[in-house]
């Protein structure tokens, strides 16, 4: 960093103790550029060296020296107002001279770290280490990032999510995760069960949409993105039908689901299983699931079989072949006229209105008419 | 549909693109870039997933890229035999977006993590084939899983139940091929139902050209040799059989049937028979059963001819055959009239094809059988009744397979007793139209010939002659005239059967006899002439036998007077349709036997015979051609006869002399005079005992009659015609030693016959004549040079 006038009089480096042994984890930085920076867990001590060397020979003159530990967030839209959630500072020099090079030492002992760091499209929430020799005219500063991650331990609850949904008369699908809770490294098991086939679909995706939430009140911002789309069913089923899902976590760019962090922004993940017909019409239901990360030596010793690789469907994953047979016994709504389908191909009336639920046990998915675009979404794709 | 043009575009497309793909895998493989490879098999790949080919392009395709991927799993191998970690990869294809080139990814590395961990194989078979859920597409759908089926070929576990279970057992072999099975053939089932109906014909062509990928299947399953008996009953068939009726699509029933029969072993068809025909019963209505249980049966019955039939406890060295607690028949019986209850629509001929087949297996396995073939016979001739059926038109469907039913039995038995044996038989003959019935009966009759069966009872004779009868009487529904060639024919058959009507019992043979001619005589003068004669004939050697069994039987004489009242009733009966050659010539030759034969009354009998002939002659012969032939035959077998005793003799020798002179034309007078001659030489009577009589005078006179009637021919080279015949006659008594034979009469005859030829004129006859008096000369000259001990001299003679 360089400042105008007198140019640089002291160099600034922090070392962080272990640098070398320590983990390091990606982050994309403002601009959207992988970076890569020492990895900090919550409750983990943040201590080092810190060298100051000067650039000329003589004296530094300063208003003291100090180091903080700083955990903030940032909103693009509002660039002025960083929002620190987490600012602790050690004083390093009282105000003084420095007359040769110096190697301070710190310490941050068992420094909460709540959030993770996270580079959104609207926010970003960053940790970083900032050393100050405080001059009259321009301190001299040195910042380093940090990464945290935010570990939680298996969920107490974890249910599968199992739904039946449908338009009427025209398509009743049921549909099974196997958990409401994924790891990052997880592994999406789940089936879809066909109970009513009256259009000819082309193919099913599963996508995985992650939708990041800013602000509050009437300044919400809400960006989707889509991480992953799937294929997983090729070609039109019949009633009757269950197909298979397992899609690897691994494999995307995920987070942790963020709820509300600091009342200021939120990240949640959304599973979108998402039929097209042959005339390109898009009918979809979105369904939020849980992203957690996982301590990686925390590693529970695996209850099943060595044998038994993770990621293979078996049969104790709780999806016993045509598991829908003993679902709930499916009532056709024989009341609601055709008027409905009208009104669902409207555009404008996409979302199923609520008030449908009380004669109709199937939950509505929603149907959007084609673009023509569905194909060239499915371009190939390998990871 | 695209034309062929665009599909061979669309193809080369898709080709040219799995090419350049392929190379670039190859070429990062060879970088051991393995990622980069993935990337670009999986580009390849994705061009299976196009909508747009035929399933025969689309074969194409698929045949190249599996090709390409087996490059990528010769490597893959390679690499885990170094170490890499299998898993991770295993995984990592899954990443691939679209379904299509995952799946075959996820094959291709599946079947490589399955050779690198063994232990794993169980739980990645059934990974896999669950997986291949995800493809619903019928041809992408068939393709993918025939590919899994492919690969999967030598690694599906074949050892039983107590063996490392991890690595899985024959028992998840099956599961893991009738999951696939029963997949793919949802997938081909669902090509019936896509597209517009006007295009069916061309889907069901293209059906079955992918037909094979399903049964490659059933193939897989009977590769098994864990596959026991006992598993085929209880899991693999069950498994097969529910998911073919539950499909119910009758292409895929059809074909999945047949292939069962086809891929299974007979020792497993043997033991599931029930459960196999039941379950045929449930099959669509447009399933053609008929062939799916003929081709059971037939092949069951080779296995039963390979293994030398039904198991039984004298036949020690036989292969395992049909074991003896299995009723085949009767298993196939109550299960062939149970489909045909209730398939109602059934058409009438496949019901009786598959009587065919219930035949065919009777005699393949059970030939000893006859109860069992009765019983099939019986069942078709209450499938008759129930539905009243009238007749059946000659060539129609029905005709055609109730002719093949009965042919069966002729055929298999060769030998017409054991068919008259079965009791059912006759009544379905009844139910042909003339045709169909005429055609029968011509088999039946040449089957006898052919075989040279001997009907040795007159029952069986007369039940043999009840089921010819279209051959024997005129018919009630016979319309169209017959061809008279062909009719014939068909009669020269019944002349030929008559003689396989043999006992060995003589008494037996006249009944049969009897009873024959009861049936031919009904037969009308067109049949009478064909088949009577044999009667007689048979008759006339009947007498012979008889002749021989003098010793033993006292009563011969009287039986042989039976006989020759018999043939004589019968030779009159052939008069009375206005033949007239015919009985003539059966007269003279009962004559003849009786002469030989000798019973009591014999004189008697031969004369009524002859006189009978005569008066033949005298009513029935006008023209003067078959005159001359009848007179002739007439003098040549009296000549023969020596039966009779002066009395009788002498106006028989004097009545053939007279018709012989009485002839209408010259030349036939000359002719008939001179044959006469010889009576009153060689004859021989009771009188002469049975020596010659050779009453010199009497040939002379006739011989000189001769001179005199062919004097009186007009034409010239008929008369030296004559006169060198006569000429030969005298020559013949001359050398017998007839001494009213002078050579001064030689001498006159040839001088005669010099005087004439010259004036011949030239022509091809007048050749013969020289011709044949040169070599009557020439002869003569022979007996001057090189005179014989004991012949006459020819002092005297000019030649």
């Amino acid at each position: 960093m360089s400042f105008f006038g007198f140019g640089q009089s002291a160099d600034i480096e922090i070392t962080l103790d272990g640098a070398d042994t320590r983990k390091t984890a990606d982050i994309k930085s403002e601009d959207g550029k992988k970076e890569r920076h020492l990895l900090y867990l919550d409750g983990e001590t943040v201590s080092g060296k810190i060298n100051i060397s000067l650039r000329k020979a003589g004296k530094l003159e300063h208003q003291g020296v100090k180091v903080e530990f700083i955990g903030q967030i940032e909103l693009y839209y509002d660039r002025g107002n960083h929002h620190e959630f987490s600012s602790l500072v050690k004083e390093l020099a009282r105000p003084g001279e420095l007359t040769h090079n110096t190697t301070y030492e710190f310490e941050f002992a068992n420094v909460e770290k709540s959030f993770e760091s996270y580079t959104g499209s609207n926010v970003r929430l960053r940790y970083f280490l900032r050393v100050t020799i405080v001059r009259r005219l321009s301190d001299i500063v040195k910042e380093l990032e940090l990464v945290v991650h935010t570990l939680s331990s298996y969920p107490d609850m974890n249910n599968p999510i199992k739904m039946e949904v449908g338009i009427e008369d025209c398509l009743h699908i049921e549909f099974e995760y196997n958990k409401s809770k994924y790891h990052l490294k997880d592994v999406i098991v789940g089936k879809i069960y066909f109970l009513l086939v009256r259009i000819k679909i082309k193919h099913m995706e599963i996508a995985i949409i992650k939708r990041e939430t800013t602000g509050s009140g009437p300044h919400t911002f809400m960006e989707n993105e889509t991480i992953a789309k799937y294929e997983i069913m090729d070609g039109a089923p019949v009633k009757g039908e269950s197909i298979p899902i397992r899609v690897f976590l691994a494999g995307y760019d995920l987070a942790p689901t963020m709820r509300d962090i600091n009342k200021k922004f939120s990240v949640r993940y959304y599973l979108n299983l998402v039929l097209m017909d042959e005339e390109d019409r898009r009918y979809f239901k979105q369904q939020e699931i849980t992203l957690w990360r996982k301590g990686e030596k925390s590693r529970k010793p695996q209850s099943a079989s060595p044998h038994l690789p993770s990621h293979l469907v078996s049969a104790e994953t709780g999806f016993p072949q045509g598991a829908a047979q003993n679902g709930p016994p499916f009532q056709t709504p024989a009341q609601e006229p055709s008027e409905n389908l009208a009104q669902y191909d409207d555009p404008e009336t996409l979302e199923q209105p609520q008030s449908h639920q009380s004669h109709a046990p199937i939950e509505g998915m929603t149907r959007e008419e084609g673009d023509g675009e569905g194909e060239k979404d499915l371009s190939p794709e390998s990871q | 549909m695209a034309g062929v043009e665009e599909q061979e575009k669309l193809l080369e497309d898709a080709i040219g693109v799995v090419k350049v793909q392929a190379l670039q895998m190859k070429h990062c493989l060879d970088k051991a870039k393995l990622m980069d490879a993935l990337k670009h098999a999986s580009t390849m790949l994705g061009e299976l997933r196009t909508s747009l080919l035929s399933p025969k392009s689309y074969y194409e395709l698929y045949m190249a890229i599996t090709d390409e991927l087996r490059h990528l799993e010769l490597y893959l191998l390679d690499e885990f035999q170094k170490g890499r970690k299998v898993a991770d990869l295993y995984e990592l294809v899954q990443y691939a977006g679209n379904i299509v080139p995952r799946l075959y990814l996820l094959i291709t590395v599946g079947i490589v993590y399955i050779k690198a961990n063994p232990c794993l194989k169980r739980d990645l078979l059934r990974d896999m084939v669950e997986m291949c859920r995800g493809v619903q597409h019928p041809l992408r759908g068939l393709f993918l899983r025939n590919y899994l089926l492919q690969c999967t070929r030598n690694i599906l576990p074949d050892n039983l139940e107590d063996s490392n279970t991890d690595e899985g057992t024959v028992r998840d072999s099956i599961d893991f091929i009738l999951m696939n099975f029963a997949e793919m053939n949802k997938l081909w089932v669902r090509m019936q139902h896509q597209g517009h109906s006007r295009e069916r014909e061309r889907r069901e062509r293209e059906r079955e050209e992918l037909r094979i990928l399903v049964g490659t299947n059933l193939v897989r399953l009977s590769q098994l040799e864990s596959v026991t008996l006992d598993k085929y009953t209880k899991l693999v068939l069950p498994g097969i059989l529910e998911q073919v009726v539950s499909c119910r699509d009758a292409i895929a029933q059809e074909y999945l049937m047949e292939c069962i029969i086809q891929v299974f072993p007979d020792e497993f068809h043997l033991q599931t028979l029930n459960a196999f025909l039941k379950s045929c019963a449930e099959l669509q209505s447009g399933v053609n059963i008929k062939n799916i249980i003929i081709s059971l049966i037939d092949r069951l019955a080779a296995f039963s001819q390979r293994s030398d039939g039904v198991g039984g406890p004298g036949s020690p060295n036989q292969l395992s055959g049909i074991p003896q607690d299995i009723q085949l028949f009767d298993v196939f019986s109550d299960q062939v009239s149970t489909i045909v209850q209730t398939r109602q629509d059934m058409p009438l001929e496949d019901i009786i094809s598959l009587q065919v087949a219930l035949i065919n297996l009777a005699h393949k396995c059970y030939p000893d059988r006859v109860d069992y073939v009765d019983k099939v016979l019986l069942n078709t001739h209450q499938i008759f009744q129930k539905i009243h059926t009238e007749t059946l038109e000659y060539n129609s469907a029905v005709s055609r397979e109730l002719s093949r039913l009965l042919k069966i039995p002729i055929d298999n038995y060769k030998n017409i007793l054991t068919v008259l044996k079965l009791k059912h038989y006759r009544p379905l003959l009844s139910y042909f139209d003339y045709e169909g019935r005429k055609l029968l009966a011509t088999y039946i009759v040449t089957n006898i010939l052919d075989n040279e069966t001997l009907v040795p009872s007159p029952e069986q004779v007369d039940a043999i002659l009840l089921m010819i009868t279209p051959l024997i009487q005129d018919q009630p529904d016979h319309t169209v005239e017959d061809d008279p060639e062909e009719f014939a024919e068909e009669q020269g058959l019944l002349g030929r059967l008559i003689h396989y009507f043999k006992s060995d019992v003589s008494d037996e043979q006249y009944m049969i006899l009897s009873t024959a001619r009861k049936h031919f005589v009904t037969g009308g003068s067109k049949r009478v002439r064909y088949t009577l004669p044999p009667i007689v004939f048979q008759a006339y050697q009947l007498a012979f036998t008889y002749k021989n069994l003098k010793s033993q039987d006292d009563m011969w004489e009287k039986k042989c007077q039976k006989i020759f009242q018999f043939c004589h009733s019968t030779i009159t009966a052939l008069i009375k349709v206005e033949l007239a050659e015919l009985p003539l010539r059966l007269f003279l030759q009962g004559a003849l036997a009786i002469g030989d034969i000798r019973f009591d009354n014999f004189e008697i009998v031969a004369y009524e015979f002859i006189s009978q002939a005569f008066s033949i002659y005298e009513d029935e012969i006008s023209d003067s051609k078959a005159q001359f032939a009848a007179i002739t035959l007439i003098i040549a077998t009296f000549e023969q006869i020596n039966c009779f005793g002066e009395e009788n003799a002498e106006p028989v020798r004097n009545q053939c002399a007279l018709y012989a002179s009485k002839l209408l034309r010259k030349p036939d007078q000359c002719r008939g005079v001179a044959t006469c001659s010889h009576i009153f030489w060689s004859g021989k009577s009771l009188s002469t005992e049975g020596k010659e009589m050779q009453d010199k005078n009497k040939v002379l006179d006739c011989l000189k009659k001769g001179i005199r009637i062919a004097n009186q021919c007009m034409d010239i080279s008929v008369q030296v015609q004559l006169y060198i015949e006569l000429l030969n006659h005298y020559i013949y008594f001359y050398e017998k030693g007839n001494t009213a034979v002078t050579v001064q009469i030689l001498n006159q005859v040839i001088s005669k016959i010099k005087d004439e030829l010259p004036n011949l004129e030239i022509s091809e006859e007048t050749e013969q004549i020289q011709k044949h008096f040169a070599n009557t000369l020439d002869h003569l000259k022979n007996r001057i040079e090189s005179p014989e001990a004991e012949g006459q001299l020819y002092d005297g003679l000019v030649l």
